[in-house]
């Protein structure tokens, strides 16, 4: 599901279907740059090189605007530094679309970037011949560091009140504009009191990782929906215009960016391109770090971890372990291989044991915990290992212990009747909710 | 008379060939691009995902958190 080549592909036939009668807007609400394993605000090579990528074809597919959320500002305190920047604009005018009400940079050696754009469009319908001037404006929470507190001063940049910096940007916004949309990365409630304290807005589009198709919601003068997490869905919001040119309605859609949607071939060549020079640096990156010191590493895994891996399962349960060895979950870490995405962390996560628990960190140090386990659904075993008539251990709860990663965005056909028997283990049934057919 | 004649016919057309080229300021710097579509709309599975074209004037699509990826996993 989703991808840039599907997202451009829908677009175009959009505009298509209705004879680029109805202008299209195209807006990111935040978390377009990734700040994985940053340290202190300094990112590695690989991670440079996909930022770089994105900024570059976001550029290129007609992208509007992009909200500023607080894991893009390492990134983007590389992209507005006054050294060179006319330069990097030169070659990535993207940058410019970058906007945010409430950041500012907390030194000399960067810019702050634009509070807002406003993108001027013809209307062919409800009022031909009118244009309407559409006003986008981004806000973000700063970064959460536990329950409690939060990191104000990241990658260079300081993130300021959003409600603080509504009130000072929208009023001059609404004296510019006819329509208000504001980009909020931040949670929902928090998404609610900007459209409750703030009239001059019409459109809100929320975005924190959600997963969620839900209905709109209605606060003050705003209509609120939310961005689904990766833009596996692609949210369109129709606008609806009476003949005097006033807004009469709003309706939010999510369109699935599956199979259905044919990738648009110019930015799939893209999407390759981006994604071999990553790999690329991923491979470097990989061989620097690790290369000639991996035994010690692993056997220091080996020894910590709360995992012991599907070997040490064998040991007493090689009847299952016969059985797993012939079930696509043994063989989870090739899918991602084939597509050279071994080393993504957003993917990594389903075709592992305990990555981020303080199993799988990488295919050098810990190739143990790859693929697919008895450990990544039944849990951390290295208690059990020890003590095997001690606690009891290994029950999953269905479907929720498949669904955390079988969910409808990676896997919309899954079924646990038609999956469950591919993977039949054990002495007995082990999933009392489970109905095989 | 008629080379005046065939310069005057000459440069009007060159100036209508100006016109539709460069004379129509657009706002949206991709309309050139979209005017090379082809897309087979009766296709159902198309249908179903561009949904009714019931009258809207305008859209705006949105997404978030790619987080540094054009493509998803697997």
């Amino acid at each position: 599901m989703g991808g840039l080549a599907r997202r451009v592909s829908y677009i175009k036939a959009f505009k298509q279907r209705s004879n680029l009668e109805v202008p299209a807007l195209f807006v990111d609400a935040g978390n377009l740059f990734s700040d994985d394993r940053a340290i202190g605000d300094q990112l590695s090579a690989e991670l440079m090189t996909k930022n770089k990528w994105v900024v570059k074809e976001y550029g290129n597919s007609h992208h509007d605007a992009a909200n500023i959320g607080y894991p893009d500002l390492p990134y983007l305190g590389e992209l507005l530094k006054k050294d060179g920047y006319d330069k990097r604009v030169e070659e990535y005018p993207f940058i410019e679309r970058l906007i945010s009400a409430n950041i500012q940079p907390v030194d000399d050696q960067r810019r702050a970037p634009a509070p807002y754009v406003i993108r001027e469009i013809t209307l062919k319908r409800g009022a031909p011949g009118q244009k309407i001037r559409v006003g986008i404006v981004g806000f973000t929470e700063a970064k959460q560091i536990n329950n409690v507190d939060k990191q104000i001063v990241y990658g260079g940049f300081r993130v300021g009140d959003i409600f603080e910096a509504a009130k000072r940007v929208l009023p001059e916004l609404k004296q510019k504009t006819d329509f208000i949309v504001a980009l909020a990365y931040m949670p929902q409630d928090q998404t609610q009191r900007l459209a409750s304290e703030n009239p001059e807005i019409d459109t809100i589009i929320g975005a924190r990782a959600l997963n969620s198709l839900d209905e709109p919601q209605h606060f003050n003068r705003a209509t609120i929906a939310y961005a689904y997490n990766q833009t596996k869905y692609l949210g369109e919001m129709r606008v609806y215009v009476r003949n005097d040119g006033t807004v009469e309605n709003q309706v939010n859609r999510y369109v699935a960016l599956d199979a259905q949607i044919p990738d648009d071939l110019t930015a799939l060549e893209a999407v390759t391109a981006a994604h071999n020079e990553f790999t690329t640096e991923q491979n470097k990156s990989a061989n620097s770090q690790f290369g000639g010191s991996h035994g010690t590493n692993a056997l220091e895994n080996a020894t910590l971890s709360p995992f012991v891996g599907g070997a040490t399962c064998a040991g007493c349960h090689a009847a299952e372990d016969e059985i797993w060895s012939k079930t696509r979950h043994a063989h989870a870490m090739a899918t991602l291989e084939n597509k050279n995405q071994q080393f993504d962390n957003e993917c990594i996560r389903c075709h592992v044991v305990g990555f981020e628990k303080g199993g799988f960190q990488s295919l050098i140090t810990t190739p143990q915990f790859a693929n697919v386990q008895c450990e990544s659904c039944h849990g951390a075993g290295r208690e059990h290992a020890g003590n095997p008539g001690g606690k009891p251990y290994g029950q999953v709860v269905t479907p929720a212990g498949c669904t955390q990663c079988h969910a409808p965005p990676n896997d919309p056909d899954f079924d646990l009747a038609v999956y469950w028997p591919k993977i039949r283990h054990g002495s007995k049934e082990p999933i009392a909710s489970v109905k095989v057919p | 008379m008629r080379r005046k004649i065939s310069l005057l016919i000459m440069a009007v057309f060159v100036a209508g060939l100006a016109t539709i080229n460069h004379g129509c300021s657009r706002s949206q710097d991709s309309d050139a691009e979209d005017s090379r579509l082809d897309f087979d709309l009766s296709d159902p599975k198309l249908k179903e995902r561009l949904g009714e074209d019931d009258g809207y004037a305008f859209a705006v699509m949105y997404g978030a958190d790619v987080h540094g990826s054009l493509e998803t996993c697997g």
